[in-house]
């Protein structure tokens, strides 16, 4: 046995290591894992749930896996930017589940979970049947919190898109820019931290002015922020002043840059010290909290989002309930789709651990958050997590951001690696390849 | 809004001394057998305890709110409200804030009046790293409240660069006054100041300490009365941003600015209740 527990340590730290979409892929069933069997529904077929669902077959064959996940093909976050810039097609970005169910077995029905009763260990679907399970794993991403920001409801979202969840909203957004004249304002309204994607606004105002400078040359970018720094700033600000010229002016919080009321019908912000901006097309990213389902669950704190045990992303408040993604409070850990999917590895070890009988051994994770600021003008910023006193934290020495006076060519690398990060995840997590 | 020039101002300190003189002085620490005794965060800071002077703080009617996990410590937003009729016999005369794992524990003094008609006090704040945050609030009666927050903070907030600012001194100041408050009903008000915030703690890229430089006072008073006063110390983040409450009467605000070098800059407003 002693040898299968080195080993086991020696894989998890393999997997720790590189949070690894690589590693992983040509990863074993562990020889200890064939106990134990049990259900294990997963909520949420994103990047923490897709990922979860496939891991968990992965580590365990026996256990039954069924995922719920409402739609049948799933659009990423991660690269909408890059179509809205005009790089890419709005398809290149959608994933289904044909290898979850046909390769790994997982049962996967398309519907919501509208409730869950934590005591009784069961999921009430949309259809009011309800699903029993021995473990649950939520991941949910976020839901906007509509009652935060004055004049910012799911009315306001026809006019005034957040394109902050991929579909419609995305579409909408891109037919605003498509439609507005030269010379106009694009203004985007970044919120307060946490929020999914940290380095998302400002790769969404890069990817916007790459267009903007294409199609309409005398249009401005306004970003608003409720923040006075963000994620890879200095190369974000160099890149551009260097790409766009003075087409994207920041304004922080400490210059009044936090919105407080949106008028949708006018496409008009108000800023806390009273100042308006009238916008040609108007880009509200809202504060927001964990997907509903997590309070249903009643797994979130007052914050609105989900305190998880570092260790194994199980609910602090609600045992047999793992959280993954977006809607886990896992500070310093971003909320990016490459930490979800590493979160995801976990939870299902832990869960395939817990089924067993077994101790859990050590986990770590990274994160690598690619950004493009124009075609072949990428950067990055990685990091590589564990727990140290019952907390996460980034290992010292870790990671790292790319140079600030790097040459062209290593921006260029750069965002190829973006795009090969991008299909590697995806292959990861939904099993697709790029078409 | 009318924005007078900076001028330099005397020593205007009586209003505030009253409250804020009993923090400046002290160790940080109980001793070690003191410190075993200690059942509260709050008992185990020589400033608090000097403040508490003895009494035993009551820890109902007062809520301090702060994020319970912070990922960026040099900006986390702090808000202190008091349950108090704020009348002419019983109002809330100051709160204090301190963080107990940073530096230097005082954050900030609050000096309220009855003209502020509400006792509740926002700002943002530096914190080093996770810690308890502890607020102190004494009424006219002499009664003392404390509460307690801790916060885990991911990214430290002290040594860090101090948020954006590129102001040097006092730059921009901001205020926003409703237009026409509800008289009887105590209007929010809004301030922000571009400043560096300096703590004196930071080493410029040659190497070398920046000299401390902050924001040390803030007051307002209505047509020459005062309202609110704010110390500030180094764990208030670059660009001081202030939120508090006057009972709206008609007449003039005058809100004032001064720096540890002395310098002032004022900016008055009409308050114009409906
Ligand atoms: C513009 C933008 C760019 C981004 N770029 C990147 C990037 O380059 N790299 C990166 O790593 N991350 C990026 N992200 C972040 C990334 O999208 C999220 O971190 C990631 O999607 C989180 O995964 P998740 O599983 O928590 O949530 P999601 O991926 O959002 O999945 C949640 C799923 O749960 C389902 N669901 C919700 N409630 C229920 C319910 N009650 N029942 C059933 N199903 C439910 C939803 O339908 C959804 O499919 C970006 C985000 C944005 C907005």
């Amino acid at each position: 046995m002693k040898h299968f527990i080195t080993n086991r340590r020696e894989t998890l730290k393999l997997l720790g290591a590189t949070g690894a979409v690589a590693a992983l892929g040509s990863w074993g069933v562990p020889a200890w894992s064939n106990g134990g069997p049990g259900h294990v529904v997963v909520v949420g077929g994103g990047f923490g749930g897709a990922t979860a669902a496939k891991y968990l077959k992965r580590y365990n064959p026996a256990l039954q896996v069924t995922l719920v996940e409402p739609v049948e093909r799933f659009y990423t976050c991660p690269f909408t930017n890059l179509y809205l810039g005009g790089l890419r097609e709005f398809e290149s970005v959608g994933h289904d589940y044909r290898e979850l169910k046909d390769r790994y077995g997982v049962n996967v029905l398309h519907t919501t979970a509208q409730d869950i009763d934590a005591a009784a260990h069961t999921v009430t679907l949309g259809d009011g049947s309800t699903l029993r399970y021995d473990r649950l794993v939520l991941s949910p991403g976020i839901e906007i919190r509509w009652d935060a920001l004055e004049g910012y409801g799911e009315d306001a979202a026809e006019k005034a898109p957040h394109a902050w969840k991929a579909g419609e909203q995305t579409l909408l957004l891109k037919r605003q820019l498509e439609a507005m004249d030269d010379g106009g304002v694009f203004i985007l309204s970044a919120p307060a931290n946490p929020f999914r994607c940290p380095p998302g606004p400002y790769e969404r105002v890069s990817m916007v002015a790459h267009y903007l400078k294409t199609h309409k040359p005398r249009s401005k970018v306004l970003l608003l922020d409720s923040k006075d720094g963000f994620s890879k700033q200095g190369l974000f600000m160099d890149g551009w002043a260097e790409v766009y010229g003075d087409m994207i002016e920041w304004v922080s919080l400490s210059d009044d840059g936090r919105v407080v009321r949106v008028d949708a019908d006018r496409l008009e912000v108000e800023t806390e010290f009273g100042e308006r901006h009238q916008a040609g097309v108007l880009n509200v990213v809202p504060p927001q909290k964990a997907g509903w389902i997590a309070d249903r669950a009643g797994v979130t704190d007052e914050s609105g989002w989900v305190p998880i045990k570092p260790a194994t992303f199980e609910s602090t408040q609600v045992s047999d309930i793992y959280v993954v993604g977006d809607a886990t409070v896992a500070a310093p850990m971003p909320k990016s789709g490459f930490v979800a999917n590493a979160q995801a590895k976990v939870a299902a070890m832990a869960i395939v651990s817990s089924l067993a009988e077994r101790e859990m051994p050590p986990a770590s994770w990274a994160n690598t958050c690619y950004s493009i600021i124009a075609p072949g003008y990428g950067i990055s910023v990685a990091g590589v997590y564990s727990v140290q006193d019952g907390a996460i934290a980034e290992v010292e020495g870790s990671g790292g951001i790319s140079p600030r006076d790097a040459d062209p060519d290593f921006r260029r690398r750069e965002a190829e690696h973006a795009v090969g990060w991008y299909n590697a995840i995806c292959q990861d997590t939904w099993g697709t390849r790029p078409a | 809004m009318r924005l007078t020039k900076p001028v330099f101002r005397g020593d205007r300190r009586s209003f505030l001394r009253s409250g804020a003189g009993v923090l400046g002085v002290g160790g940080l620490l109980l001793s070690a057998p003191s410190l075993l005794l200690a059942r509260q965060p709050w008992e185990r800071l020589d400033v608090v305890r000097e403040l508490l002077d003895g009494s035993e703080p009551s820890t109902t009617g007062i809520d301090l709110d702060l994020p319970l996990v912070s990922e960026d410590g040099s900006s986390v937003s702090l808000s202190v409200s008091v349950d108090s009729p704020m009348s002419d016999d019983d109002y809330v005369e100051s709160i204090h804030v301190f963080g107990a794992g940073n530096p230097n524990p005082e954050i900030a003094a609050f000096r309220l009046t009855p003209a502020a008609g509400k006792a509740v006090v926002a700002t943002r704040v530096r914190l080093n790293e996770s810690q308890t945050v502890i607020a102190v609030a004494r009424t006219s009666r002499g009664e003392m409240k404390v509460a307690t927050r801790d916060v885990r903070v991911t990214v430290s907030g002290c040594l860090s660069r101090n948020g954006d600012s590129s102001a040097m001194g006092l730059d921009n100041p901001r205020v926003r006054v409703p237009p026409n408050p509800q008289a009887g009903n105590p209007a929010e008000i809004l301030t922000l100041i571009n400043h560096p915030m300096e703590t004196g703690l930071r080493e410029g890229e040659d190497g070398e300490l920046i000299p401390k430089r902050i924001v040390e006072r803030f007051q307002v008073e209505l047509d020459g009365d005062p309202v609110f006063e704010a110390e500030l110390y180094q764990a208030v983040s670059a660009n001081p941003y202030l939120r508090f409450h006057v009972k709206p009467r008609a007449g003039e605000l005058r809100f004032s600015w001064t720096e540890d070098t002395g310098e002032t800059v004022e900016v008055t407003e009409t308050l114009d209740p409906a």
